[in-house]
């Protein structure tokens, strides 16, 4: 059987469906507008973007813009640490938050449930509410501008998330799994590293996604936390790239083209691994 | 060769006790089968033997070594789970090997005991398939060849064919068999199917409410039981429990009368330590009733089910005011049907009778 003859039949009248679905078009439009926008002044020449307007179509291809980004040195500078905080941050994250998760899932002790509460709540906290007692505290550590103080706090703020989504995960995989390797002599360690991590990838690359993107577009705790030109994230980058002579609206664009291929990258790269079924075969099924 | 000792052993979870002051010995090479009803802690027993499960108190001795306390990695035992639990991300090689890998066995070893296991089980041309890719029978084959390739002093099952079709169940029960005599290790066995036990086993324990009820050959748990629930827990149809009361009792022989009966009283011919008016509590195995015309000698009773078998047929009949249906085995194919009068016979040398708490008087 083919998926068009399993698909369920469409319901409502035709009249229905068709204003449905230009409802959809029209959402989706405006939605998309702001990135079709950039994409556009990327390509556009100074004098283009200031005669017509930000959703015009560019007349000609025109390149200059990411010419003008890739020739300015800092522009790596920004790349490069963007890079250093976003993976070091997430892979400490993942790593806390899975460990902090199997014993969570797995390892049960008093009061644990109420230690997790405590774990997850920390979902629940703007950042803004810490901003100044740890900027304070930061200072007082000697490390503001620098990026470790980026790299801290990111995987401080992961924890939460990366111990709720691998807690989760492993609740599902089953106790036999870990009993068994147990009754064969095999250490905890070894437990997780080659029987229950190989079995989380799904959820590990979801929680890298998630994480990388979150850290790379991340724009509040670099304007805080940096203040040298040398420590700046991409982001901030961005904000503080101006044009010889006015505000560069198409060099900007061209420097926000750049600056997301990363993550589109990392996305690509791990969205063959979110499609789960890799614990079927372990039981039953 | 190993055996396995419990020696008071009990498991509290905070105030409940689900295993009460167990003391067992299971021979070397023997086959023992701990059967029970669910929630009996026939599992938690076996769990408590793999150090999956801590033990609240008393000793555990396997091979002459007391492992209470120690981690189940040492305890030299392999443990083959109902939901088989191998690793879905190995082969089926890998999967066999991995214990003796992350333990540090020379690499010329493990190869040689999975090629061995693999002989064993009939599983060589699986070996570099992964979980996914096998049948439910292949992968407790697999599960019972990762537990092989260990050599380990004490093999456990738990449960190991509940999640098996019928007719797997079957041929994989008669390859434990089989895998039994050819490595001749000491086996236990958990289940709650009574036929498993009875084929399967050395010898069963019975288990109930965390305590044991009784140990001994199938046959003679069959024969002997010496309880009602032991009695009522072996066979298939379970046995059929008439209760009355002891209207006389005379040198060799009381007569009994039925409740919910209408029938004549019935006179047994064995000596029980009983007095009149002690209730007792009759035992019938299906195959020791005949169902005869109406009218003879024996219980009345109607026909309300008739299962025909092939080679032989159950009549499950309803009598007097009793609740419960009364079931016969005939050999062979029966003319009843279901609405039929008939008579049930009773083989009364073949009863067994349970005093007033349950326990067999004979």
């Amino acid at each position: 059987m083919t998926d068009a003859s399993q698909r369920a039949a469409p319901s409502g009248s035709p009249l229905r469906r068709a204003a449905i679905f230009v409802a959809l078009v029209v959402l989706a439009g405006l939605f998309l507008a702001p990135t079709v926008g950039v994409i556009f002044s990327a390509f556009k020449t100074t004098r283009d973007i200031s005669l017509g307007e930000l959703w015009s179509i560019p007349s000609r291809l025109f390149l200059g813009n990411f010419a003008v980004v890739l020739e300015k040195p800092e522009i790596y500078v920004y790349l490069r640490n963007t890079f250093i905080v976003a993976i070091s941050a997430s892979l400490l994250s993942i790593t806390l938050g899975s460990l902090a998760g199997y014993v969570f899932a797995k390892l049960p002790f008093f009061g644990s449930e109420l230690l997790f509460l405590l774990f997850v709540s920390g979902l629940f906290f703007p950042p803004q509410i810490v901003l100044i007692p740890l900027f304070k505290m930061f200072n007082g550590m000697g490390l503001i501008d620098t990026l470790w103080a980026l790299i801290i706090v990111h995987t401080a703020m992961g924890i939460p998330i990366c111990t709720l989504l691998m807690r989760n995960f492993l609740i599902s995989v089953p106790d036999a799994l870990r009993e068994s390797a147990l009754v064969e002599g095999v250490s905890e360690w070894r437990i997780l590293l080659f029987v229950v991590l190989p079995i989380s990838l799904p959820a590990l690359a979801v929680l890298a996604t998630l994480q990388f993107t979150w850290i790379w577009n991340d724009f509040l705790w670099p304007l805080i936390m940096v203040q040298s030109d040398e420590k700046r994230t991409v982001m901030l980058g961005l904000v503080f790239l101006r044009g010889q002579y006015s505000v560069a609206w198409g060099i900007q664009g061209a420097l926000a083209l750049l600056a997301s291929l990363p993550t589109l990258l990392v996305f690509l790269f791990f969205q063959r691994y979110f499609i789960s079924g890799m614990t079927m075969g372990a039981v039953k099924g | 060769m190993t055996g396995v000792s419990l020696r008071g052993v009990e498991k509290k979870f905070g105030s409940v006790e689900v295993i009460k002051n167990v003391s067992l010995n299971v021979e070397p090479g023997e086959f023992l089968v701990f059967v029970g009803p669910s929630g009996s802690g026939k599992s938690t027993l076996l769990r408590m033997i793999a150090g999956l499960a801590e033990t609240s108190a008393g000793t555990i001795h396997i091979a002459g070594r007391d492992v209470t306390r120690m981690p189940p990695g040492w305890r030299e035992v392999a443990m083959v789970f109902q939901s088989y639990a191998l690793y879905p991300h190995m082969t089926v090689e890998q999967n066999m090997s991995f214990g003796l890998r992350m333990t540090g066995a020379p690499k010329q070893k493990i190869e040689q005991r999975v090629a061995e296991a693999a002989r064993i089980l009939r599983i060589e041309p699986l070996l570099t398939r992964k979980p996914k890719q096998l049948s439910g029978g292949q992968r407790q084959r697999v599960a019972i060849g990762r537990a092989i390739v260990r050599d380990p002093k004490v093999f456990l099952f738990d449960e190991p064919l509940s999640n098996l079709d019928a007719a797997l169940r079957l041929e994989m029960r008669v390859e434990i068999a089989r895998i039994h005599a050819e490595i001749g290790a000491t086996m236990i066995y958990v289940t709650h199917d009574q036929v498993e036990a009875m084929t399967l086993a050395d010898r069963i324990v019975v288990i109930n409410h965390g305590e044991i009820e009784q140990i001994g050959a199938p046959l003679e748990l069959y024969e002997k039981p010496i309880n009602k629930f032991v009695a009522g827990f072996l066979g298939q149809p379970k046995m059929n429990f008439l209760t009355g009361v002891l209207i006389e009792r005379g040198a060799n022989a009381v007569t009994v009368r039925l409740d919910d009966c209408e029938c004549n009283d019935l006179v047994l011919n064995l000596p029980l330590p009983l007095s009149a008016d002690d209730r007792i509590t009759l035992g019938v195995r299906p195959d020791a009733l005949a169902v005869v015309p109406p009218g003879a000698e024996g219980l009345p009773a109607t026909v309300k089910v008739v299962e025909h078998l092939g080679s032989e047929s159950i009549v499950y009949a309803s009598v007097g005011r009793r609740a419960e249906f009364i079931a016969a085995r005939l050999q062979g194919k029966t003319g009843v049907r279901h609405a039929d009068p008939v008579t049930l016979r009773i083989d009364t040398s073949r009863c067994h009778v349970f005093d007033g708490s349950g326990l067999s008087l004979w």
